[in-house]
């Protein structure tokens, strides 16, 4: 280094520029992180490319069918296309494309349905982007999105919130959806979630539970629920950060609280991380897990049995019922692969939506948003599959006597816009994830 | 945990961080700029390693838990972040004709190069080197001391890469050059030092030391083309706490950060157990000093360190 007078000016410059620089990476970091709601699904490995991407996929020959000359509705549906969460946005468009062949095949009284799809980015400036786009420009009705709980609530805020609009949720398992009647969303809540862990660690017999979280929002409302739930004693309570090369002082503090339980409210990446320093350090503690630690990328980075035990709650589609094994078959036979939950939650979206546009008077958000509940709400005949509900109401029935049975649980929104959600614990057995219970959300 | 086991877990997460910033800190002194890719080069340096080990397997026997083939694939790794750096020289940073400004600017952008075309070839994913992950060392876990034979490989092989250094700099025809040039460039010039070739042996070890904190920081934790960026700013203050510019001071740094990082437990406990008077404060203590803030800590120590000595701890002495 250069010892003559300017030394120390060029050392300021240069601080300077690497806080600006870094402050600046840093903002990038946190708005992509933001997001967070929603963790990956367990029983998912397939992130395969799709080819079909959004945008004008279903668009054109209006009316081909039925004879009829007017043309699609036209709905619109903000996505995570690219960015954190595109993931997401390939399985919530197979589950869409799916949906929308089902509902084009038969027709809303003689008419195609249309959905605009675009891309959020998984931001919120993308999302609000979008939605501006799909309701200002293009003037839909009705929109389905978003898939991270941030950027649903971003979009409501922004654009939908004061218009007549429709907004029901994809993917959002944020809590604080909650507080927004006016936002609907097919997932459930991540409350229920807390819930379910509560009593599970409550059942197997722990009084005593340590807990980290990943310091967003979802991290903490997730387990802020959790410990309002818990009966035992939370005796380690902290959070992390995301994207640490370390966390083996997290997991040194908490064999050092004492608890035999531990509770992970974090992402795969993260998880990962932490069960590989617990196995190289030689820690014994009873895992739980949110859904969002569960992934194949954590088994295949872990070493085999470190995690054997460990319990996971998952949002899950009723994989019992009949209706979800007919959706799969179907599902198996188009894309070659297993469906998610996530594509079974967009599937009932666009399926949701088509009903409302049918039992409704005119195709209005005015009209929708007192269709959009009634259709799949308690009362009425249960169907489970578009062409029989559409029949009832085809055949003068109104939207109270239709109550569709959704291929992801019952539907069924309360006042709050949430789904009666089915949740399924998943026990980690022979380093593989298996389903060992479902729980009613 | 113990003291102790505190410590020994800061030496290895220490050992890769003097790794990255010695070579932050030699680029620096020599072509003059800070180098806001050289946590990218450190990823690039990782995956390289990966893809070797992948081709060439464990090669039969294995030292420390590592197989053969590690070895051989940490060798591509500091080999390809190296060619990587070169390349980079030769065909942007020494064509463009900016000041120091600029190329930290233009090195931004290099960054997202590199990671984006990591994240094209090997997705955004995590993903680990396929060793059998090790239980802690039976014979240390008495004293409170939780480290594998792979945290002791780390920690060995980043010394013998730091002395090796030290060698170099101290008693090479290279190193005195190297020397030469980071204290008066011109005058290095001027009396018949080859700057241009000393420049791209900086680059050289530089990046290579990089590319090795990066095979190490992937068998540490995990690989992912963020890794090397995600420490970046460690790195950075470990460098600038050390004195910009010095390869000691740069080593001096990155052992103390990652020892404060790691060691933020230990000093919580000792927060707690004092009894500090009065009760406002204890409380307050409690909750800043406390694991989630790890980071912030070091970086408040490190800046405690500046306001006394301003140029870094090894600020005054030269490379």
């Amino acid at each position: 280094m250069s010892r003559d007078t300017t030394d120390a000016a060029d050392r300021r410059t240069l601080l300077k520029l690497t806080g600006g620089a870094g402050l600046v990476a840093l903002s990038g970091c946190l708005s992509t992180t933001d997001d967070g709601g929603d963790g990956d699904d367990g029983s998912d490995g397939s992130d395969g490319s799709d080819g079909s991407d959004g945008g004008d996929g279903t668009d054109g020959d209006d009316g081909s069918d039925g004879g009829d000359t007017t043309e699609a509705f036209q709905i619109g549906m903000v996505d995570s296309q690219t960015g954190s969460l595109s993931a997401f946005g390939e399985r919530n468009q197979r589950g869409v494309d799916l949906a929308l062949s089902r509902v084009n095949e038969v027709g809303i009284d003689g008419r195609e349905l249309d959905i605009a799809v675009e891309d959020s980015e998984s931001e919120n400036q993308g999302g609000i982007a979008a939605a501006q786009k799909l309701v200002n420009q293009d003037g839909v009705p009705f929109l389905i999105g978003a898939v991270g709980s941030g950027v649903s609530l971003a979009i409501y805020e922004s654009v939908v919130e004061g218009t007549d609009v429709v907004q029901l949720s994809q993917n959002s398992t944020g809590l604080n959806l909650t507080e927004f009647p006016g936002l609907l969303r097919m997932s459930p809540s991540g409350r229920s979630q807390s819930l379910a862990l509560s009593n599970i660690i409550a059942d197997d017999g722990y009084d005593e539970v340590a807990v980290t979280y990943v310091n967003n929002d979802y991290g903490q409302s997730l387990t802020d629920a959790f410990v309002d739930a818990y009966d035992g004693d939370v005796v380690y309570n902290t959070p992390h950060d995301q994207d640490q090369q370390s966390y083996s002082g997290v997991i040194s503090e908490m064999n050092g609280s004492g608890a035999d339980a531990w509770l992970f409210v974090t992402y795969q990446a993260e998880f990962a991380t932490m069960v590989n320093e617990v196995f190289s350090s030689g820690y014994e503690a009873q895992f739980y897990g949110a859904d969002s630690v569960s992934g194949d990328n954590v088994l295949e980075n872990t070493p085999e049995g470190s995690i054997d035990g460990m319990k996971i709650v998952v949002p899950s589609a009723p994989v019992e019922e009949e209706n979800y094994q007919s959706f799969a078959e179907d599902f198996a036979a188009e894309y070659d692969r297993q469906p998610t939950s996530w594509a079974a939650y967009a599937y009932d979206c666009v399926i949701n939506a088509a009903l409302a546009i049918q039992a409704a008077d005119e195709f209005t958000g005015a009209a929708l948003s007192d269709t959009v509940r009634r259709v799949s709400g308690p009362e009425g005949e249960t169907v489970t599959s578009f062409a029989a509900a559409s029949e009832i109401l085809a055949d003068g029935g109104g939207p109270d006597d239709v109550d569709y049975q959704g291929v992801s649980g019952p539907i069924d929104f309360n006042e709050d816009g949430d789904p009666v959600g089915f949740l399924q614990v998943l026990e980690v057995q022979d380093h593989e994830y298996e389903g060992i219970d479902f729980v009613e959300g | 945990m113990t003291v102790i086991g505190y410590l020994a877990n800061g030496l290895v997460f220490s050992s890769i961080i003097v790794l990255g910033s010695i070579g932050l800190s030699l680029v620096y002194s020599i072509a003059d700029f800070a180098n806001f890719a050289h946590g990218d080069t450190m990823t690039i340096g990782a995956y390289a390693s990966l893809v070797t080990f992948g081709a060439v397997g464990g090669l039969g026997g294995a030292v420390l838990g590592l197989p053969y083939g590690f070895f051989v694939a940490l060798v591509v790794g500091i080999a390809a972040a190296a060619a990587v750096a070169v390349i980079t020289e030769r065909v942007i940073y020494e064509p463009l004709d900016v000041d120091s400004i600029g190329l930290l600017i233009t090195s931004i952008g290099i960054a997202f190069v590199y990671r984006a075309l990591i994240q094209i070839r090997f997705g955004s994913d995590f993903t680990r080197f396929d060793i059998q992950p090790l239980r802690p060392i039976e014979a240390l876990v008495p004293y409170g001391v939780r480290v594998t034979l792979h945290d002791v490989a780390i920690v060995v092989s980043a010394a013998v890469l730091v002395v090796g250094l030290h060698v170099l700099l101290q008693y090479t025809d290279l190193g005195r050059k190297m020397r030469a040039m980071a204290d008066n460039p011109d005058l290095a010039r001027v009396s018949g030092i080859r700057t241009r070739r000393v420049k791209l042996w900086t680059w050289v070890i530089g990046a290579g030391l990089a590319g090795a904190g990066g095979v190490f920081l992937g068998l540490f934790n995990q690989l992912s083309p963020r890794m090397g960026f995600n420490l970046l700013l460690v790195i950075f203050a470990a460098v600038i706490l050390g004195g910009i510019g010095s390869v000691y001071g740069a080593m001096a740094g990155g052992f103390l950060i990652g020892m404060i990082n790691q060691l933020t437990p230990f000093f919580s406990d000792v927060v707690e157990a004092l009894p500090i008077w009065p009760g406002w404060l204890a409380r307050l203590l409690e909750s800043l000093i406390s694991i989630e803030y790890a980071n912030a800590i070091a970086f408040v120590i490190m800046v405690a360190v500046l306001l006394v000595r301003p140029n870094g701890i090894a600020g005054e002495g030269a490379t």
